[in-house]
């Protein structure tokens, strides 16, 4: 059962087209993310899911029911906000149980779930205190807790820890997968970090000029990019793009570009010579040994690898890692293959099609699409009162 | 060096301010002079004999604690009708998308820069016609004319100051707009509210044409119009009564003034300049 | 705008605006914009005041107003007061909001007291001043001769030029608190890394002051200048208040033709004309500080 559904929805605002004609299906307790750079229309497209945009056409679901002319607190989801959008006048208690007094809930029971909701988010000891008291993890907790204390069907969460230090970020990423677990509630989760978006997420929907460009698990994301810009976005450091020229031979094909020759995999059946950009991951450049020449840049040491950014005789530049220790300097020349297995093609232009046959270069062939169901078993819904 | 140099800044800055301020501090010290003192050459600077016998004349003689009263129900009436107005007016425009939203605001923008003169004629044409002439409530509706742009400009500015995420929060939390308005805007508002309502006030209380055109009863005339004419139709023009006239009027806002000062500031910033 | 098929929550939204602004409007149209459209009809006819009857004249009013003297000479001083008394308050307005910028003794006091002059009534002003003009016990003419500036009690309101320049002075006096704050208001927003950068690059004050602060204070300046020259242009009270337009009709600027014409000689037709005519010339000044304020908002 799907628990979001986006059809055909394309959102204009003026001339500007922020959304053009998606298609989304979010499965029941799915987590998914949004990604993409801003401006690909994500917080757009969450926010027509809360209701606070209307879309131009196309219709919303959620659970089945068609949203478009719900209010917001009428459709069943619960929302954190980027800047946390905390009441500055209400206390932390308040805060937390102005959603449950929104829907007449009664004093006592309300009184309850606060305190339920304040233990589950260590916020007992913040219960008085005014939202401009609290730290940047505190309010980002209350305004979690905002959140949680209604028991939503769908949680939207617009880049919620953005705006907290690394270490913490790290910590609150850990503590929703969990919370995700536990609920099995759906989440959409809207991000311009791939880290948060790869880490957390049953599937990714990488967006881009307001158009959906990939909908995946995260390892299919990664190791089977749908188009080029995928492939440029997802990864750090980022896959190496080289253009050049796709020749077949029968049923062997040939990637040639100034310097480089080599025979890639299988492509799909609709690949045709000519222009075209061949990827390859960091970890799929073999330094040592091989038919190309290079010339070490840059030596990036993170302790346990290293990035070498290396430049060819033709001026493109490419990045490998290659595990640590390692003592290449920056200057010296070096020999470089590509893990042919690995490799990935792509059409011409920014937005190339993969032309890879699924499964096969990423060599996970014989592994099944992830079932979101069964991945990670969410906990039977809690009977509602 | 620096000693004395922060010394020579401090007199030069001090000496203008009390240059500036001193036409109000002659004002107080005229005003609880005796009579007699007024025409002495040289003038006292500082009165011999302290007396508030002009304080009482003003109360016991004149009409002046009718004229007060006229201007606080007057200035009062004004604020209340215009800030109710405005809020709900800067709210729309500020937060809904509809047609004729822009033009909207380009004509409060006109009209909180159009001169009284221009009004004037029609106005007491419009107000002799349904027989409101010389009542306290004609000049309530004169005054919105002028007051009303002015609030909706400044509480425009002030609403756009409010995050949208908090409405948006509030949306989703369960509320109407309405409600969300309730709970969330308008406490958030107030600041901005208090000050609007503060610059009206004294808008209103200082305002004359509109008074001196539409008002001549005693009965519902306000303190610019009356002590105006407490001047001009005297025999003997009595100066300490002027000024302590001058005084009891101004103290209204010297009290607004004082306490609120944070308040004044911040409407002054937001409406005045930033536009 | 395209007409786009909107959500029923949508138009239920733009409804409850609409209900919203619905007061507004009214307010709007009833006493703002239906009197300035009569105000526009009405300069088409000559009005007797006292009966409020009069005839259809078309541009009449108007082609005698161009011809008429007094007209000229209103404009003639209309503009001189404004340009006056708006040179006087920028510089006295500047210079005082650098000096109160400056970590002075009680330095809210010192703000307190300079804004006071713009909060208090145009009626106390004019009345504490006229005291101060008094020709026989006036405190300034006392003070004018005792330093051996005046050798006889001066007659400030009375003749010409006298009479315009205490207006400028007093007009100076209590409008120029607005710039004082304004410019203050904008002195604390500029970044002290602005100064130190300039200190490190061997700028000194001066340099400071012309490289610095005048650059970051242009646009404030533009709006403060805009505004005022509007206000200042359409001030009534305080130049009728101190002199009536008098001697003769020496400080007589358009507001008070207006009031002049429609009042006291009883032809509200042609005062209408002068204030359409005089709201025309206006209207460059407001419209530039209309699309000022517009690119702003949209920035």
């Amino acid at each position: 059962m799907a628990a979001v559904v986006f059809s055909n929805v394309r959102k204009e605002f003026g001339s500007f087209t922020a959304v053009h004609g998606l298609d989304l299906s979010i499965a029941e307790g799915e987590f998914v993310s949004l990604l993409g750079p801003s401006g690909c229309g994500k917080t757009t497209t969450l926010r027509m899911l809360a209701g606070l945009e209307f879309p131009t056409s196309g219709e919303i679901e959620i659970g089945n029911r068609v949203v478009n002319d719900v209010a917001p607190g009428k459709r069943d989801i619960a929302m954190v906000f980027q800047s946390y959008a905390l009441y500055p006048h209400m206390s932390v208690a308040q805060n937390i149980a102005y959603p449950l007094r929104k829907r007449g809930t009664p004093l006592a029971e309300r009184q309850k779930s606060v305190a339920a909701t304040a233990e589950l988010l260590q916020l007992t000891e913040l219960l008085n205190r005014k939202p401009r008291q609290l730290s940047g993890g505190q309010q980002q907790r209350v305004a979690l807790g905002r959140a949680l204390v209604r028991d939503p069907k769908v949680f939207l969460l617009d880049e919620p820890l953005s705006n907290l230090d690394a270490k913490l970020r790290g910590y609150m990423r850990v503590e929703l997968v969990e919370l995700h677990r536990r609920l099995g509630r759906t989440m959409v989760y809207v991000t311009h970090d791939q880290l948060e978006a790869m880490t957390m997420s049953d599937r990714i929907a990488v967006m881009e000029g307001g158009e959906l460009q990939q909908f995946a698990p995260p390892t299919e994301v990664y190791e089977e990019p749908a188009n080029r810009f995928v492939a440029s976005f997802i990864g750090t450091p980022g896959m190496t793009l080289i253009d050049g020229d796709l020749s077949r031979d029968g049923d062997h094909w040939l990637f040639q570009a100034d310097g480089i020759s080599m025979a890639v995999a299988t492509l799909k059946d609709n690949a045709s010579p000519g222009p075209a950009c061949l990827g390859v991951r960091p970890e799929h450049v073999l330094i040592g040994e091989g038919p190309v020449n290079g010339v070490i840049q840059v030596v990036e040491k993170t302790g346990h690898e290293n990035i070498v950014v290396l430049e060819l005789s033709s001026g493109q530049r490419l990045t490998g890692r290659v595990p640590a220790p390692q003592s290449w300097r920056p200057g010296e020349t070096v020999q470089l293959s590509f893990d042919a297995d690995h490799t990935h093609v792509f059409g011409p232009g920014p937005r190339g099609i993969r032309l890879n046959r699924d499964g096969v270069s990423a060599g996970k062939a014989s592994a099944p699409p992830l079932d979101i169901a069964n991945a990670n078993t969410p906990t039977p819904r809690k009977a509602q009162s | 060096m620096p000693t004395i140099r922060k010394i020579a800044l401090n007199v030069f800055a001090w000496t203008i301010v009390l240059a500036v301020a001193f036409p109000l501090f002659w004002m107080l010290v005229t005003s609880v002079k005796p009579s007699f003192e007024l025409f002495r050459r040289p003038p006292t600077m500082l009165p011999e004999t302290w007396t508030f016998e002009h304080y009482w004349h003003l109360i016991e003689r004149t009409n002046f604690l009718t004229y007060f009263r006229n201007s606080v129900i007057l200035s009062t009436a004004t604020t209340l009708v215009v800030v109710a107005i405005a809020t709900l007016g800067a709210y729309s425009l500020v937060r809904f998308k509809y047609n004729g939203r822009e033009s909207l605001a380009f004509l409060v923008l006109f009209t909180y820069l159009l001169p009284s003169v221009v009004l004037i004629i029609p106005l007491y044409l419009l107000l002799v016609n349904l027989g409101l002439a010389n009542t306290i409530f004609s000049l309530v509706i004169a005054y919105t004319t002028f007051a009303l742009p002015y609030a909706l400009w400044l509480l425009r500015s002030f609403m756009a100051g409010i995050p949208e995420d908090l409405e948006s929060a509030a949306l989703v939390d369960g509320a109407s707009r309405l409600g969300a308005f309730w709970d969330v805007i308008l406490p958030q508002l107030l600041p901005g509210i208090i000050s609007t309502a503060l610059f009206t006030f004294i808008l209103s209380w200082n305002e004359y044409l509109y008074a001196l055109v539409l008002v001549n009863s005693d009965s519902a005339r306000p303190l610019t119009t009356g002590v105006m004419n407490m001047l001009v139709s005297a025999f003997n023009i009595e100066w300490s009564l002027l000024m302590a006239a001058s005084v009891m009027m101004s103290v209204p806002l010297i009290i607004v003034f004082a306490f609120l000062q944070s308040y004044l500031t911040r409407g002054f910033g937001a409406g005045g300049v930033k536009g | 705008m395209p007409s786009q098929t909107r959500t029923l929550l949508e138009r239920r939204y733009a409804a409850l605006g609409v209900m919203l602004i619905a007061p507004t409007v009214v307010v709007f149209c009833s006493v703002i914009v239906y009197p300035l459209l009569s105000a526009i009809y009405l300069s088409f006819f000559s009005i007797f005041t006292p009966t409020l009857e009069g005839d259809f004249v078309g541009l009449g009013n108007y082609t005698e107003l161009l011809q008429t003297e007094v007209f000229w000479s209103s404009l003639g001083t209309t503009l001189i007061w404004t340009v006056g008394t708006l040179t006087l308050q920028i510089l006295f307005g500047v210079g005082m909001a650098l000096v109160l910028h400056q970590n002075i003794w009680f330095r809210s006091l010192a703000r307190s007291l300079i804004l006071f002059p713009y909060f208090i009534s145009t009626v106390v002003a004019v009345l504490v001043w006229k005291w101060l003009f008094n020709d026989l016990y006036g405190i300034m003419n006392h003070f004018l001769i005792s330093i051996g500036f005046i050798d006889f009690p001066m007659d400030y309101l009375g003749t010409m030029p006298n009479a315009l320049i205490s207006v400028i002075l007093v007009g100076a006096w209590k409008y120029f608190p607005f710039v004082v704050i304004a410019v203050l208001a904008r002195l604390q927003t500029i970044p002290d890394a602005l100064y130190e950068a300039a200190k490190i690059d061997g700028a000194g004050p001066i340099a400071r002051f012309f490289d610095v602060t005048l650059p970051q204070l242009r646009d404030v300046l533009v709006v403060i200048i805009l505004l005022r020259a509007i206000w200042d242009f359409k001030e009534f009270d305080l130049i009728f208040l101190l002199t009536g337009g008098g001697p003769l009709r020496d400080t007589q600027t358009l507001p008070l033709l207006v009031y002049q014409e429609a009042f006291a000689l009883n032809d509200m037709g042609k005062a209408s004309a002068y204030a359409v005519v005089m709201m025309a010339i206006m209207l460059v000044f407001m419209l530039i500080y209309i699309r000022r304020t517009r690119t702003e908002d949209g920035s």
